[in-house]
């Protein structure tokens, strides 16, 4: 236990004492922090843009006006609903404020033909508005027939002006279809109004009935994906760290100096817990950003406990939790041995990228199952892959939610528990020939071969 | 026996089809300064690693203070590697700590023996520089010290001094003699003759991974008997002409003016007998020299002058302080 310490030691001190381990530490809040704060500055620094409708009437002006009407009213439903759910106390003022600032704003227009306006679009000439003079960001002119809209506007990029006309006229579109027909303006809204409403439930034992879906009820998939991304997570970031400190370690030729003072299985775990305390250093840190996070949110909105609550229950349940953590060992184990045996057999980095790809997508297949899973829980896809050793770690937690049946949840962690060890014997052989005898990855199968008692081919 | 640092008996190493150690047996007495002799690809660094199990003998066995090489009786030795390397990022001073911890030795202990290693030897202003800052040859001191730093009762040493420079190889054989003076047991490999005759209380000389000597420095010389260097004018037949006078003779391959031959001095005679002879018989003379025996000339006749050509090739280590 001793030396496996001291290499665990050792190696740990080697990866924070570098610098790419604390820039790594610092990337994730300062990404969540800067990604948050540039979403706000790009929200808020979007200037006020002008724009006229020229028409006889002012009907299409009209329905533009009232499409961003619709518009804010949405945004400030989804904000007093959000509120509702934090139980956070709002008024209607409030409200009006959570809703995002007008950034399209109807002017006169300066001139009716579009030569004439020519030099407001191109910036020559100023039009005055409530945010002062500004150049015409568009101008939408109907055509003499009245069946074209036209939209102007040097700035090709900016598209929102546009998608509101296009949904404004679909809606005016079909309003005078149904006053044509004899029906007045309300009679969709209030055909929608009488549609029946589906409500969720759940077949609960304990309740004889059911009751209706919550948050607590979906938490349990919710919480599982998230553990099998952690997982994945963590395996996809120890790539890096297993391949390059072995690396060094046979670039250096360090093996026969360490090779004669400890034995291979004591290296091989000091080496494998000192990445995984890496890693999971870098989790927990991250982790308790996001906890500070949701606490100082929960401080500000008390509501917010009651919607962490469920999430908190799911992860800390011993039917998820357990299964969970021993796919987390396992797979850990699992993934570090192969990794580690690989690298040993590199001398180089630039040798080393040529294993990564191969590595990415056998990393990538489990990912693809997590997606799947998030979208439906209980796709027989997920069932027929966790049967395969090396995405059960990832898989099985994903089936736990499910309630699988207590024979596939033993059969499967048996046979990747089984897996691991012929895994770890074989790395042990192949980071063994690396290390002492100096073997490559043109040397990987033959001692594959080797180790399973086949002779490689002559020659 | 079962105290002997350490016991090779029939030791045999293959690599599929090359046989690297050929039935290898030797032994290493207590107290002594042992050299492994023997060109690039003899098989010495093989022997080694089979004595510290780093890898397993075929056939044969290897015994380490009694037993078989594990890591309990591996903390009674020091092992300097060939092939150098230290971990670039870690100090001076916590690579000597490191290794000493992992032999076994407590953290302050190793810590304060790293210290006292490095400011005997002036290496103290660097104890705390990253090994990647220091020059190779400071790198090469950091990592005999971490070889000693424990106090090992038995040292292997494989080609210690390659790639090391003529004052640093000065330096070493000191530690060497220091270590041994401590009461440490040293096996050291070298295809350096010289630095055998130097140190050596015993040699095992090895070619093509077989045992071709094993002995006292005096039993090697007595191998070879004792001679007088000739050169004659080019085309004389030196041996033909000293046959009748009872004195054997056969082609050198020293450098120097004409062709140089070895002539083998029969027992009660000396080399001033063998250039009377050789004066008698009107053989052309351009040099004469009494033989003094060498350590070199034991392997030439052992294995012959092609095998011992390789003695002059570099090691490893040498090209890689070359580069």
């Amino acid at each position: 236990m001793r030396n496996i310490y001291l290499i665990f030691r050792r190696d740990f001190l080697g990866y924070v004492k570098a610098w790419g381990f604390w820039l790594s530490l610092a990337a994730v809040p300062i990404f969540l922090i800067v990604g948050a704060g540039f979403g706000y500055f790009a929200a808020s620094s979007s200037p006020v843009r002008y724009y006229t409708v020229v028409e006889p009437s002012n009907v299409i002006s009209g329905a533009i006006e009232a499409e961003f009407r619709r518009t804010q009213a949405r945004a400030a439903q989804d904000a007093a609903e959000l509120a509702g759910h934090m139980k956070v106390a709002v008024n209607e003022a409030q409200l009006a404020e959570a809703a995002p600032d007008r950034k399209f704003v109807e002017v006169a227009p300066p001139a009716q033909s579009v030569e004439a306006l020519q030099p407001y679009l191109t910036g020559e000439k100023m039009v005055s508005g409530p945010s002062g003079e500004k150049p015409l960001f568009a101008a939408l002119i109907l055509s003499a027939d009245g069946r074209t809209l036209e939209y102007w506007s040097s700035d090709v990029n900016v598209s929102g002006l546009r998608y509101s006309a296009e949904t404004a006229m679909r809606d005016l579109s079909r309003r005078d279809a149904l006053l044509a027909a004899g029906l007045n303006a309300d009679f969709l809204k209030e055909a929608d109004d009488r549609a029946v409403e589906v409500a969720e439930f759940r077949p609960r034992d304990e309740a004889g009935g059911g009751s209706a879906v919550t948050v607590a009820d979906r938490a349990p998939a919710i919480v599982a994906v998230a553990l099998a991304y952690f997982l994945w997570l963590m395996v996809f970031s120890i790539i890096q760290y297993l391949l390059m400190g072995t690396i060094e370690e046979r670039s250096n030729k360090i093996f026969d100096m360490l090779l004669t003072s400890v034995k291979l299985p004591e290296l091989l775990a000091g080496k494998l817990l000192a990445v995984f305390a890496v890693t999971s250093t870098m989790m927990l840190s991250w982790s308790m950003f996001a906890g500070v996070g949701s606490a100082f949110a929960a401080s500000q909105s008390p509501g917010l406990t009651e919607l962490i609550e469920p999430f908190l229950a799911a992860a800390t349940d011993p039917g998820l939790i357990i299964p969970a953590l021993i796919s987390f060992m396992l797979g850990y184990v699992l993934y570090g041995a192969i990794f580690m045996a690989l690298g040993s057999l590199c001398d180089t980095i630039q040798e080393a990228q040529t294993l990564l790809s191969p590595m990415m997508i056998l990393l990538m297949l489990p990912m693809f199952a997590i997606f799947i899973a998030f979208q439906d829980p209980g796709s027989p896809v997920i069932d027929y892959a966790s049967w395969v050793p090396l995405f059960t770690p990832f898989l099985l937690i994903l089936r736990m939610p499910q309630d699988p049946p207590m024979w596939e949840i033993v059969a499967q962690m048996g046979l990747m528990a089984a897996t691991t060890v012929v895994i770890v014997w074989l790395s042990t052989k192949v980071y063994r020939a690396g290390a002492v005898h100096g073997a490559g990855i043109g040397d990987l199968m033959g001692m594959i071969k080797g180790a399973m008692g086949m002779k490689p081919k002559a020659g | 026996m079962g105290d002997a640092p350490l016991i090779m008996s029939g030791a045999t190493k293959r690599f599929g089809a090359f046989t690297a150690v050929n039935n290898l047996s030797f032994e290493v007495p207590r107290g002594q300064i042992i050299g492994f002799l023997g060109p690039n690809g003899a098989g010495k660094s093989t022997s080694l690693r089979m004595s510290l199990g780093v890898m397993q003998p075929d056939e044969g066995s290897v015994s380490l203070f009694g037993a078989a090489p594990d890591v309990q009786n591996l903390r009674r030795v020091g092992f300097l590697p060939e092939e150098r390397g230290l971990y670039k990022k870690m100090t001076a001073r916590d690579t000597i700590t490191y290794f000493a911890r992992l032999k076994g030795m407590g953290a302050t202990e190793a810590r304060a023996r790293a210290n006292e290693l490095l400011e005997t030897t002036g290496l103290g202003k660097f104890k705390a520089s990253r090994i990647s800052k220091l020059s190779k040859g400071m790198a090469q001191k950091v990592q005999i010290l971490s070889t000693l730093a424990h106090r090992p009762e038995f040292l292997i040493l494989d080609e210690p001094f390659s790639g090391l420079d003529p004052m640093n190889q000065q330096t070493l054989e000191d530690l060497i003699r220091a270590e041994h003076k401590r009461g440490a047991t040293i096996l050291f490999s070298t295809h350096v003759m010289e630095h055998a005759e130097r140190l050596c209380d015993r040699i095992v000389m090895l070619a093509r991974g077989r045992k071709v000597f094993d002995g006292t420095l005096d039993a090697a010389y007595a191998t070879l008997g004792r001679g007088a260097r000739m050169a004659v004018e080019h085309g004389f037949d030196l041996a033909a002409a000293l046959a009748p006078k009872g004195f054997e003779a056969h082609r050198a391959a020293d450098k120097g003016p004409g062709d140089s031959w070895r002539v083998s001095l029969p027992k009660g005679l000396g080399a001033q007998d063998a250039l009377r002879a050789a004066l008698e018989t009107g053989a052309p003379i351009v040099g004469f020299q009494p033989e003094e025996a060498r350590l070199r000339d034991v392997f030439v006749s052992l294995v012959g002058e092609a095998e011992a050509a390789s003695l002059d090739a570099p090691t490893p280590a040498d090209v890689a302080e070359a580069a």
